[in-house]
């Protein structure tokens, strides 16, 4: 029998402080970069405007392209090479681009054409891809890309609170939100353009992340059953080792499809695949760095009732844990504790 | 035991009805053979591609308001649908979608289109036909004066005067070559060429701008000065000025005549003597002298009123006036006409756009104006390469976890991987059978479903070491594993789908593919780790009885 992280007792949650500490760190990151560097790289589906992917029969500058667009009153345009040196994709964002789209979204994309017949002839190029937006279905999109996040928490919550206690679900979806925000950073501080693909790919991380959190409850909540006099630091920490192999695995299973996203799927796909990798990172440590203290902490500013609480020997044992702790202490802090298994 | 048997019967049963909702089948397909697109039965695995995987074309139309508010927006809207699905049904392409989306937009796609400019232009057209009389009564004539008169009250936001005796000076050429000598057109060249040097003195900037055309009601204007007039005329107070019961219409072609190119403009009687509602069919045709023409048929009650209508114009010109403006050159009216009429493109017109206009005319006018709110094509090879790359990702995520677990799990490992190909089986015969549309996120979906849908077996085995670890004997550590495991893959198979669900709701085409693809991949994992690994275990169990060891 192959083996690995089999009967660890390691103690998790002793290093949440640093683990805290790191990914504030990291948001900070990501919100400085916000407002340094401005807002978040949206892509046309979010903000309106024309994205061309164009393939020309022979390779061509750049700058050729760019100054036959300038010409056109096309102004605002990005033109970047994509593959081959004979590939490349016109992406026209700009605010004066977009309003031009008002009265119709395939203006835009029709003067680049023109323009681009004009200078190289009509059969020197071809469209391999278009999208054309206007301003009012991107502003819509990006509502719905809103409401779709919030809704997305609102019923995993929703869920958590009736399956198991609401401390749980509280600790879950907070945890979740955290994995999202980092995530939100990574994406900002990497400028991955957001595309409704990211949207989709930030969703599922919501579901993967959550999930890693409910193995790891169901696990603190079977265990609070048969165990009723260890703190809940303990039970926490036992959990967590328990599902440890089960954790390695997944998480190994998961990634090596993403990397085989990432690296064979083409282009179009990776920054989907890239924000999935970092994901998948993040939901491991959060179910067990912050979803598991804040479990803590929640049971320590609200310590469950006796008589709600089938568990009332826990109970007792968690009011005299709570009477450790210095006044003024937001959270408990954890004493080493020698060795989580109590079995 | 029969229990046993039940349950083989039935993953057998779920096999078999996936394999033939899979297999390939004929299908009717807009293929490509040489340079043209035809429609063709091909046989082939009857999964729906997404528009990014067979490339084809994406619109989202909406109403627009920009030339004025309209009432009953819903009503009008869904007139409009009726309107665009006819012409997208004549249009030929296989499996076009033609939907409301909202209350406010309509959704046209279509696969395989290889042409998104001419189809756009099918489905925007308005196709509203009128047949107007040109005016007789020299209306506009006496009507420049009070134009001029509101431009110099304006401010004279006038061109510059140079420009206008450019003008004046090459109108005077045109003068000569469009007038033989004609009497009626001698004095209406004396009249306009008085009214030249007025323009000139006063600074006219209206009448300047326009000469008198070979017939009444046709009049020139040099093709750069055309942005200037439209301004003048889209100003209310021109607007108001315009004789009453009479329009301005722009011509569709322009005439070269030396150096320059002129636009004609219309004024015609407001009234139109019939409009294309009466209109039943419609062809494209090429005639020698003509060029390209779309002929139409007219119904009975059209043709009587056509041909008591024009019986009143002999001698007349009508203008045959399309989306408001004039198609070819106004012929005269030689005697009455009946129910068949046509429509002159010109020269140089390619036949399919007299086909794509036949076409729309025959569907009919859209009740109100569509302007594009969103487009997107993907040519097809893009689309074949997404999939070659999808299909190439699947395979090596496919290995990558096979060999993970086959290394770490052994004989249950092998368990699992069974059941994972069944896995992907049921997933896809799940997304043929719902007709679901495979997008390329729905393919990213797919794949990575694959390495998330091990989870289920990873969280049972890991239970079933647990419980072996424990002492317990191997049909009752499975027995546990199962039972322990299941609370744990069920809330999160719930969280999933409930995710997905929102996806679904709020996302557009390629992502509601991908929510699809991953709610299709996380109930068929439900089944294949929960039911039919447990299975393999009762077999194996059952063959090898009283088995000490397992290996896992």
């Amino acid at each position: 029998m192959l083996r690995i992280l089999h009967d660890t007792n390691f103690d998790f949650i002793k290093w949440w402080r640093w683990a805290a500490g790191v990914t504030a760190a990291f948001i900070l990151a990501g919100l400085a970069s916000f407002a340094i560097r401005g807002g978040v790289n949206y892509s046309i589906e979010f903000t309106g405007g024309t994205l061309m992917q164009l393939q020309f029969t022979k390779s061509q500058d750049a700058g050729r392209i760019r100054s036959t667009l300038d010409r056109a009153g096309v102004t605002g345009a990005e033109i970047q090479q994509f593959g081959s040196d004979s590939e490349f994709t016109v992406r026209a964002q700009d605010k004066r681009d977009v309003a031009q789209q008002a009265s119709g979204a395939e203006g835009v994309s029709q003067r680049i054409e023109g323009a681009l017949t004009k200078e190289f002839g009509a059969d020197a190029y071809k469209v391999m891809r278009r999208e054309a937006v206007g301003p009012r279905v991107g502003a819509e999109l990006r509502r719905n890309a809103g409401i779709a996040m919030l809704l997305a928490s609102l019923v995993t919550l929703v869920y958590l609170a009736i399956r198991f206690e609401w401390r749980f679900g509280v600790a879950a979806v907070l945890s979740t939100a955290h994995d999202v925000l980092v995530t939100l950073a990574f994406i900002k501080l990497l400028h991955i353009e957001v595309s409704l693909t990211i949207v989709a790919a930030i969703l599922t991380l919501l579901g993967y992340s959550g999930n890693d959190t409910i193995i790891i409850f169901d696990r603190v909540r079977e265990n609070l059953k048969k165990d009723r006099k260890s703190p809940l630091y303990d039970v926490l920490n036992r959990s967590i080792n328990e599902t440890l192999p089960r954790s390695v695995l997944t998480h190994a299973t998961t990634l090596a499809a993403t990397l085989a996203l990432l690296f064979f799927a083409g282009e179009v796909i990776q920054p989907f695949a890239i924000v999935m990798a970092f994901g998948i990172f993040v939901a491991t440590f959060s179910s067990i760095y912050v979803a598991s203290p804040l479990l803590l902490w929640i049971e320590h500013k609200w310590p469950r009732s006796v008589s709600s609480d089938k568990a009332s020997g826990k109970a007792t044992v968690r009011a005299s844990r709570t009477a450790e702790l210095p006044a003024g202490e937001r959270t408990p802090r954890p004493r080493p504790t020698e060795g989580a298994a109590t079995r | 035991m029969s229990n046993l048997k039940y349950r083989v019967l039935l993953i057998v049963a779920l096999v078999a009805a996936s394999v033939w909702s899979l297999f390939p089948r004929k299908v009717v397909e807009r293929v490509k053979r040489g340079d043209s697109y035809v429609f063709d039965t091909v046989t082939r695995v009857p999964l729906k591609r997404g528009l990014d995987l067979q490339g084809g074309m994406h619109l989202a139309l909406e109403i627009d308001e920009s030339k004025g508010t309209i009432a009953d927006k819903a009503e009008a809207l869904d007139r409009a649908i009726k309107v665009v699905r006819t012409r997208i049904d004549e249009f030929g392409v296989a499996e076009p979608v033609v939907q409301k989306s909202g209350d406010n937009q309509i959704i046209v796609e279509l696969p395989g289109i290889d042409d998104p400019q001419r189809a756009m232009g099918v489905v925007q057209k308005s196709a509203f036909l009128e047949f107007q009389i040109t005016d007789e009564t020299q209306a506009l004539e006496k009507a420049l004066p009070r134009f001029d008169a509101i431009l110099k009250e304006a401010g004279a936001a006038a061109g510059p005067a140079v420009v206008g005796g450019d003008t004046a000076k090459s109108g005077k050429g045109l003068q000569e070559l469009f007038t033989p000598g004609k009497d009626s057109a001698g004095k209406t060249k004396g009249d306009s060429t008085k009214k030249d040097s007025l323009a000139l003195t006063t600074g006219g900037a209206f009448s300047k701008l326009i000469q008198q055309g070979q017939f009444p009601g046709e009049y020139f204007v040099a093709e750069s000065d055309v942005p200037t007039l439209q301004r003048y005329l889209d100003m209310p107070a021109i607007q108001s000025a315009i004789p009453p019961g009479k329009v301005l219409r722009w011509g569709g072609e322009t005439q070269t005549l030396g150096a320059t190119q002129y636009r004609p403009i219309y004024l015609l009687d407001s009234r139109p003597i019939i409009t294309g509602e009466y209109l039943v069919g419609a062809k494209p045709n090429q005639v020698p002298l003509e060029g390209t023409v779309v002929e139409f048929t007219l119904n009975n009650e059209g043709g009587r009123r056509f041909r008591a209508e024009t019986a009143k114009h002999i001698r007349d010109y009508m203008a045959i006036v399309l989306d408001q403006r004039v198609m070819g050159r106004p012929p005269v009216i030689q005697s009455a006409i009946g129910t068949r009429g046509q429509i002159t493109m010109g020269q140089g017109r390619s036949l399919q756009e007299a086909q794509d206009l036949a076409l729309v005319l025959r569907a009919g006018a859209l009740p109100v104006p569509l302007k594009v709110a969103e487009v997107r094509n993907i040519g097809a090879s893009l689309g074949q390469d997404s999939i070659r790359n999808g299909v190439r990702a699947l395979v090596i995520a496919m290995l990558l976890v096979v060999a993970i677990m086959v290394v770490y799990y052994r004989f249950s490992g092998v368990l699992s991987v069974i059941a994972l190909g069944l896995y992907i089986l049921y997933t896809a015969a799940m997304l043929a059978y719902f007709n679901a549309v495979l997008t390329l996120p729905g393919l990213a979906g797919f794949v990575l479903s694959v390495g998330i849908a091990v989870d289920a077996n990873v969280l049972i085995f890991e239970r079933i070491r647990e419980e072996l670890a424990r002492g317990k004997t191997v049909r009752t550590a499975i027995d546990e594993g199962f039972r322990h495991a299941l609370t744990a893959i069920i809330d999160t198979s719930v969280t999933t789908i409930l995710t997905a669900a929102v996806l679904y709701q709020y996302g557009t085409g390629p992502v509601q593919g991908f929510a699809v693809t991953l709610i299709a991949g996380i109930t068929a994992s439900l089944f294949t780790a929960i039911f039919v690994v447990r299975t393999f275990y009762l077999l194996w169990l059952s063959r090898s009885r009283g088995a000490q060891t397992l290996s896992i």
